[in-house]
């Protein structure tokens, strides 16, 4: 078999027991892999209705046909579950080198199950697995955990070329909106699935192999690469993430209006003269960092070494993570927000929802539903020193922290004003203004797993021109491009490639002969795309099992009724009433959202 | 004699020499364990090591050296294949790898690829 491994590794953390089992390659076509293949086996095997953070829950690490081989960015995989944050189905996307070590391991997937009654991590090594105690490790940071981890490979050089995936304090806590650190610096990170991770009782996995990813038709496929690749060189915005990274886009959007400040009441923030990429680039920046495979090298390694307090190393900030810790809050102090994300690292917490709950408390502090006393700090927009703490104790759940790790929703459930949760589905928006941007509000809305600008991303339509130019004002087409988007997100997700060579217009066009070349399979553009319409539709048959309704696939009510005060798009609401019956109608959904029998034949879904 | 000129401080970790140099050299084939370029990360920074010949006895003494305030063993950045490493070698039968230049006239795959411009053949 080329592509795939053709191997599935289910481990049963209860017994202590796993099995190797056979990559059903019948399946493996109609899911490709990666968020494909995983969201099949979760809907599956796990009943929708469980509690995420029981051991009935699955925890699953999906690598795609194209993850550890040379094709552009194809170093990524997947981890699916279902989200205590949430309660939807939840599947992240991860770089690094972890997905394309887990394949020379030997394994496409590995299926994690029960619950380990002591704290363990699982170590391959060329396909031979190992369930380790983990007690010396619970209660480490990430970046300990790891280099405690590779330690006990029992030889250097492997050490090397060990990857580790593992969870912080946040994790183990249980924290709502814990995350998985995948090689230091990568993360799994919305929807919690670190304390999914934690309630298993599962610390980290480490992976080694000197196994190889094989391909049918290597020269086809170099081919096939080579034109990626010289797509992406010709991009001017592929350029510009390289030079400035994923944060070359906080000034231009503060300019338009649609960087989200102030817990979503502004569409821009003064302050940003202080945090966007060139004070980044001239006082923390070190070089650009690369995920394995991948020609673009987004990732930003960095270095503060003043204030005393916000010292630290690390990778970032990068956009979303500086826009919601920093405007979003209010924060201009790039040390501190560079730190705070630095903590959030260490201690296994996503700093996009982290950012969204941090605001959220601010708003209701400001709006005096929630008292100093209670916080403990003076929590206003721009207290940057309390945002910092307060990670620290989210992290650790201490004090106010223990409230704040319950994410966004929650904190303002418990203070009974969950009209300033700025999220879809309990989970946090992502820097993208909805009232500026129409479609990507639509796309929020819309996601499966909340609100998140990977599951179709219109606002590079809106902003930048992907795949091609529109208004972000206009309502009309968004449905279509949005729907269209959904399913060639779901694809590049699956095939194991990451979403940002779309910003280089790469398209379906040129991932199915790379993919015909890797697999020796027949795919086209067509079925590529019913792939991805496929996982979508399974991904909503799931949610629509959990109980969600078409009522849950809206956006905070301010944004729909009350007109934004300030900048470029002052006076604009969401539109979002407008163009959801369309999006349903053309899902081949009904008026409830729920797909139609036909739509689901035609998947091969019922 | 052709050189590679190895601009460490440009490389971002991506890989691709390895990715490049695995395919022309075993068929149809990614393993980065067999290649015979790695890339590995040492402080802040990525260092691309290109295997040099093979030395059949380990080195009687041995250096480490400190990158940006970590310490690191030496013979990571080493490009011999020596009794002492398991890279630059193929896996479990232990033959040595050593750079080629992928043939004459020199047509080196990594520096092809090398999205960042961090390798670049020299001829002199």
């Amino acid at each position: 078999m080329d592509a795939w491994t053709g191997k599935v590794l289910r481990v049963d953390l209860s017994k202590g027991e796993w099995e190797d089992e056979e990559l059903d390659l019948d399946l493996a076509e109609e899911y490709l892999g990666g968020r494909g293949l995983a969201t099949k086996i979760l809907f599956d095997e796990v009943d929708a209705n469980v509690d995420p953070l029981s051991p009935e829950n699955k925890l699953i690490f999906a690598t795609g046909p194209l993850s550890g081989t040379g094709a552009p960015t194809g170093g990524r995989y997947m981890v699916v579950s279902k989200s205590p944050l949430t309660g939807a189905i939840a599947c992240c996307n991860v770089g690094g080198d972890f997905g394309s070590e887990l394949k020379y391991a030997g394994y496409d997937m590995v299926i994690f199950e029960g619950k380990s009654p002591k704290p363990v991590y699982l170590m391959i090594q060329n396909g031979d697995v190992e369930i380790k105690p983990a007690e010396h490790l619970w209660g480490k940071r990430t970046h300990e955990t790891d280099d405690m981890v590779k330690a006990e490979m029992g030889d250097k050089w492997k050490a090397l070329d060990t990857h580790v995936a593992c969870i912080g304090p946040a994790g183990e806590n249980l924290a709502r909106i814990a995350c998985i650190m995948s090689d230091k610096h990568r993360a799994a990170g919305r929807s919690g699935l670190g304390a999914v991770m934690g309630s298993k009782n599962l610390k980290a996995i480490a992976v080694w192999g000197s196994g190889a990813v094989t391909v049918t038709d290597g020269e086809s496929f170099k081919e096939a690469t080579f034109a990626i690749l010289e797509l992406l060189k010709g991009s001017t915005t592929i350029e510009g993430l390289n030079k400035y990274g994923s944060m070359s886009s906080q000034f231009p959007m503060n300019r338009m209006g649609v960087l989200p400040a102030l817990n979503y009441q502004a569409g821009a923030f003064e302050g940003v003269a202080n945090t966007n990429a060139r004070p980044l680039h001239a006082k923390l920046v070190i070089r650009a960092g690369a995920c394995f495979a991948c020609p673009i090298a987004c990732g930003r390694v960095s270095r503060v070494t003043a204030p005393d307090e916000y010292k630290g190393e690390g990778w970032g900030p990068e956009f979303e993570t500086c826009s919601l810790l920093g405007p979003n809050c209010g924060v201009d102090d790039l040390a501190a927000i560079t730190k705070a994300n630095y903590t959030c690292n260490e201690l296994g917490i996503d700093t996009m929802s982290a950012g969204g709950t941090i605001a959220c408390a601010m708003e209701l502090y400001e709006k005096g539903y929630l008292k100093q006393e209670e916080v403990g700090y003076e929590l206003n927009f721009g207290n940057a020193k309390a945002m910092v703490e307060l990670v620290e104790k989210l992290g650790l759940r201490e004090g106010f922290g223990d409230v704040l790790a319950e994410g966004g929703y929650r904190v303002a459930e418990k203070y009974g004003h969950t009209e300033l949760f700025m999220g879809v589905k309990k989970q946090e928006m992502a820097a993208y203004h909805p009232q500026g941007l129409q479609g990507e509000g639509l796309a929020f809305a819309t996601a499966n797993g909340g609100a998140s600008h990977n599951r179709a991303g219109v606002y590079a339509s809106e902003l930048w021109g992907f795949p091609y130019k529109t208004d972000p004002l206009a309502i009309e087409g968004k449905a279509a491009m949005c729907v269209e988007l959904q399913h060639y997100k779901a694809v590049l997700d699956a095939v194991g490639v990451c979403q940002y060579i779309a910003f280089g217009k790469v398209e379906a066009e040129h991932i199915a002969p790379l993919l015909n070349a890797a697999t020796g399979m027949d795919f086209t553009v067509e079925s590529l795309m019913l792939a991805g319409e496929r996982i979508w539709n399974l991904e909503r048959l799931f949610n629509l099992a959990a109980g969600f309704t078409a009522e849950d696939d809206t956006l905070p009510k301010r944004l729909l009724e009350q007109p934004l005060l300030t900048g470029t798009f002052e006076g604009q609401v969401n539109r979002l009433g407008e163009m959801l019956p369309e999006y349903y109608q053309l899902r081949g959904w009904d008026e409830k959202g729920v797909p139609s029998k036909e739509k689901l034949a035609e998947l091969a879904l019922d | 004699m052709p050189r590679i000129k190895i601009e460490s401080d440009k490389c971002t970790g991506c890989r691709l020499c390895e990715m490049a140099c695995s395919l022309q050299h075993i068929e149809n084939t990614f393993n980065p364990k067999r290649s015979r370029i790695r890339v590995f990360t040492m402080g802040d920074h990525c260092y691309p090591v290109i295997a040099g010949p093979y030395t059949e006895v380990e080195c009687t003494s041995k250096t480490d050296v400190i990158i940006d305030g970590h310490e690191y063993d030496g013979c990571i950045l080493c490009r011999a294949s020596c009794p002492a490493k398991t890279i630059f070698k193929e896996p479990d039968v232990d033959i040595a790898l050593k750079c080629d230049f992928c043939g004459e006239p020199p047509d080196p795959q990594c520096v092809k690829i090398c999205p960042s411009d961090c390798l670049t053949l020299l001829e002199d």
